[in-house]
């Protein structure tokens, strides 16, 4: 993680616990809604700039954790006769991986989305589920939870065993990331 | 090279059959003896033995019994249906609709033969022209039949094969209708008009579909039986019996021991079902109109083994038999443990629930393993190990228990196999703190930022890597150096001279997949002492132990895979 | 790797690039958040709609846009090529293109023919060319187009590297639909197309 390195005030930290990057990008920031304590690094993307018709079109629950380049993106679909673009909603404790791009429908709780996935337009994740690297997710996809999906397209290739509910936790990650980091705490960041 | 993440793989007891009876024995053995440390001790545990297959386990996989104090891995133990669902549209299937219609679900979802993508329903025909441009008077006029399964992903339409509905729900009715042509699938010929040509039986009544062909060979079958039973010298009455009864049974095993009590059952044998309504097909040796469809469609028009090994009905040789694929139902276990059947694990029923009622998992008990390489300052840190090069990694444990935990570690000298490696651990022994069961958040973090000011004195003085000393301890987590060095993957010969004369010719084999991965086996032993469990009823426990602390112990062999050693 | 150098290789920041000569139609709907630069011309047509965070990138060769496309966000068109040999041409994209997030479309007689789709992520080699007549196809999202590939007209591309024929004949709703979801976007995307020129 490169986090270590970064200049001091590279992020800016709100009220509620939230710890964006200066150097993020949100396109229509007005309709993004962070629930707090949640990271978005450099380069990440939430853009919602071209889906204003309803009042916040990204929902983001709390420590959730958007990597490197990974892009948040509404969906948008035809529906009675009219192009509409649908909030985007995420749960709490997800992480969305390097340069992976999301437009689901609905993203659940403890969900990680490795680095370079794709999650289709209106996909459904449910809680507890692990999208592999470089996965890519179908359109209208639902995956139940505590389902391990991978390939192109997207399949679930196994569950989640019961010990590994507690690797979703992202608590120790959010502290990882801020302005002034303490050094890198028990190494338990990454547990086998 | 693709990089390589260290990993500890724990041995579950199951590889060894005997340590199980011994268990189920009904007495609960609080220490695990029966581990096999003294019979296995002179053949060290090699985790490449094809012995060992399955039993190496991430620490997440294992679950462990408070009864039995014992590992239990996803091979062990046994496993009950809580709830059968369907993955995509999510709604629960009861286990009686699953015994009569199937392990598929009955609604509308659908997976695409082609990719394995979720499959749509949409419309064929594009909506009204009105609501193009204008989309005022859209919502009025929805999108009308007729209607097609669509894959999002590779564009597979349904109608490629001539497969359309009337009505954009209850899709598996229709599409088993359209199947086993018990409707008259009138309405669906007519829409025709312009699809393909590939629609040919789709819509004919099929009587050789084989559904209709199945229970026509059953009812042959059944009455089969009943007549040659009659016709036997057995006593009456047995042709009342199905296939599975013991009778029928006794009846086969009799046939195969060859037993010259009932000879005549040799003549009253079964007739075969020789005509179509009795469920018979002859194949169609004519494949002429295979090849001509070959030759036109090429190799893109057949299907792929895995295409074909997906289809619900077999025989799909080319791209146009192949039909949607009613998604699998997926179940929600509970865990029983295998010697003494109490449950380790159960969620709750609901699908959308994914909270757990119970869940003993192993990561509560034993403690976890991370593997770090340790920075030497100077040597770059590279993705392989350099052969014959001495490397330091930490180990730390972590103990998630509520007692402070001893632990001895021990490893061979070298590693097992081909190439081996020589490992030290510097220091084999040490205790672990106990985990502190205070929830609150803030003494949590005090006590980290506890932890971090001691290290940071601690650094201070710098680390020694120094044998039989830990190298760092926190509340709850110690991390011990171990040292290695990587053997070389050269493949040669040993100089003759060297050669004994009894010893096996040397496997000078190209390096396997994997052979490269520096493992190391490592034995854990794990004493502690916790409260006596309240619930052994069988055990009466005695009185005068009954604040004492109970001695515990658990042993199990564990793989630390460290890296790759690179091939030079 | 420092965040400023990885920056530097995806998206270079708006206003860091000379710009490039550029040809818009009046009715072109470009984010203010979208880069165009290069030495060579940039043409893009009526009613094409780009999303930000984009980057035409001329200075390979001419970047030529066709009616109706729509280009989502992150997307580089003109992409230095990762085959060394040189070339100096562009990439032409023909009507009802729709490239979505994240996908590149290398430079060198690069042509996308008439409604086709590029998915999420993908990659299109230099000199490729999809459709022979250059038409309505797809590439699911990550794949790979290599240098200097054709592909077939209504050829969809899957599961990285899989191929088949698209036979569902919906060319037209496609473009209809194309045609509407552009009419909602150019009301929603804020956009000043003289930014851009000169």
């Amino acid at each position: 993680m490169s986090s270590r390195k970064q200049v001091k005030g590279e992020y800016i930290e709100t009220d509620t616990g939230n710890k964006v990057s200066r150097k993020a990008n949100l396109i229509g920031t007005q309709h993004i809604m962070l629930g707090g304590k949640t990271v978005i690094m450099a380069d990440a993307m939430g853009s919602s700039g071209a889906a204003p018709q309803s009042n916040t079109s990204i929902f983001i629950g709390r420590y959730c954790f958007l990597s490197r380049g990974c892009c948040l993106r509404p969906p948008g679909r035809i529906y009675k006769g009219a192009f509409t673009y649908m909030p985007l909603r995420i749960g709490d404790h997800v992480f969305v991986g390097e340069n992976s791009v999301v437009q689901a429908a609905t993203v659940g709780s403890h969900v990680h989305i490795a680095a370079n996935a794709v999650v289709g337009e209106f996909a459904i994740v449910k809680d507890y589920v692990r999208i592999l690297e470089g996965t890519v997710v179908p359109a209208n996809m639902v995956i139940p939870s505590f389902s391990v999906v991978a390939g192109q397209p997207g399949r679930v290739i196994g569950e989640v065993p019961e010990g590994g509910h507690e690797q979703f936790e992202m608590r120790e990650m959010y502290k990882t990331v801020g302005n002034n980091v303490p050094p890198p705490a028990a190494p338990a960041a990454q547990a086998v | 090279m693709a990089s390589f993440t260290p990993y500890t793989y724990i041995q579950c007891p199951c590889y060894d059959l005997s340590n199980q009876t011994r268990h189920s024995d009904g007495s609960p053995s609080p220490t695990s003896q029966d581990l096999p440390d003294d019979d296995d001790e002179d053949h060290a545990f090699d985790p490449r033995s094809p012995r060992f297959n399955y039993s190496l386990y991430p620490l997440e996989y294992l679950l462990y019994c408070v009864d039995c104090h014992q590992i239990r891995c996803p091979r062990c133990v046994s496993e009950e249906l809580v709830t059968i669902y369907c993955p995509s549209c999510l709604f629960e299937v009861g286990s009686s609709s699953v015994k009569t219609e199937g392990n598929r679900c009955t609604r509308s979802c659908f997976q695409c033969p082609i990719c394995v993508g979720p499959l749509a329903v949409q419309s064929l025909e594009s909506a009204p022209e009105a609501s193009l441009l204008s989309v005022d008077n859209a919502a009025a006029s929805g999108p009308t039949g007729p209607w097609a399964l669509t894959c999002s992903y590779c564009n597979w339409s349904s109608a490629e094969v001539g497969v359309k509905f009337d009505k954009p729900q209850g899709i598996f009715a229709q599409l088993s209708k359209l199947r086993n042509g018990s409707s008259t699938g009138t309405d669906v010929s007519l829409t025709s008009g312009d699809v393909s040509p590939t629609k040919r039986d789709a819509n004919i009544p099929k009587p050789e579909s084989t559904r209709a062909r199945f229970s026509a060979l059953r009812t042959f079958n059944q009455s089969q039986l009943a007549n040659s039973n009659t016709g036997s010298s057995m006593a009456g009455g047995i042709g009342d019996y199905g296939f599975s009864s013991p009778a029928a049974l006794t009846r086969i095993m009799s046939i195969y021991s060859g037993s010259t009590s009932k000879p005549k059952n040799k003549a009253s044998v079964m007739r075969e079902a020789d005509v179509p309504n009795e469920g018979f097909r002859t194949s169609n040796l004519d494949e002429s109109e295979s090849i001509l469809k070959l030759r036109a469609g090429g190799y893109k028009g057949t299907v792929t083994m895995e295409q074909a090994a997906s289809q619900v009905e077999e025989g799909a040789h080319f791209a146009d038999e192949l039909w949607p694929v009613a998604s699998l139902l997926r179940t929600k276990r509970a865990k029983r443990c295998p010697a003494c059947r109490h449950i380790l694990s159960k969620p709750e029923a609901k699908v959308s629930n994914t909270r757990w009622r119970i869940r003993l998992v192993a990561g509560n008990h034993i403690p976890s393993v991370t593997i770090k390489p340790l920075p030497t300052p100077g040597v770059p840190l590279l993705s392989a190990l350099a052969p014959l090069k001495p490397m330091q990694y930490l180990l730390t444990f972590k103990n998630p228990m509520f007692d402070s935990i001893k632990v001895t570690l021990a490893t061979p000298a070298t590693t097992p196999g081909r190439f081996s490696s020589k490992v030290t651990i510097l220091c084999p022994q040490f205790t672990v703190g106990a985990n502190s069961d205070d929830y609150d958040l803030n003494e949590v973090l005090k006590a980290e930022d506890r932890d971090q000011r001691d290290r940071r004195r601690e650094d201070d003085g710098s680390h020694q890597v120094e044998a039989g000393k830990v190298f760092e301890r926190g509340r709850n987590w110690v991390s011990i150096v171990v040292e290695v060095i990587p053997a070389s993957l050269q493949i040669q010969p040993a100089p003759s001279l060297l050669q004994k004369a009894g010893e096996p010719e040397p496997d000078l084999a190209p390096l396997r997949e994997d052979e490269d991965i520096l493992e190391i086996p490592m034995f854990v032993r794990l004493e502690w002492e916790s409260e006596p469990s309240q619930d052994q009823v069988g055990v009466a426990p005695s009185s005068k132990e009954k604040d004492a602390k109970e001695k515990r112990e658990l042993a199990y062999w564990s793989v630390l895979g460290i890296g790759r050693i690179s091939q030079e | 790797m420092s965040s400023s150098n990885k920056r530097h290789s995806m998206m270079p920041r708006a206003g860091q690039l000379p710009k490039a000569p550029v040809n818009l139609s009046s009715s072109v709907v470009i984010h203010d958040n979208a880069v165009l630069t290069g030495n060579h011309t940039i043409n893009i047509s009526s009613e094409t709609v780009i999303h930000p965070r984009n980057k035409l990138d001329s200075s390979h060769g001419r970047v030529t846009i066709g009616r109706r496309c729509i280009i989502h966000e992150r997307v580089v068109i003109g992409a230095p090529s990762s085959d060394p040999t040189k070339g100096e041409f562009g990439v032409t994209l023909e009507d009802y293109v729709t490239v979505e997030v994240a996908a590149v479309i290398e430079s060198g007689c690069t042509t996308i023919g008439e409604g086709c789709l590029i998915g999420v992520g993908a990659r299109i080699g230099r000199g490729a060319k999809l459709g022979k007549f250059c038409q309505h196809c797809t590439i699911t999202a990550r794949s790979v187009i290599q240098p200097g590939e054709q592909l077939p007209d209504y050829t969809v591309l899957y599961s990285n590297g899989t191929r088949r024929t698209d036979r569902r004949g919906v060319t037209e709703l496609k473009n209809k639909a194309q045609a509407r979801q552009i009419d909602v976007m150019r009301r929603l995307i804020p956009t000043n197309i003289n930014r851009f020129k000169e």
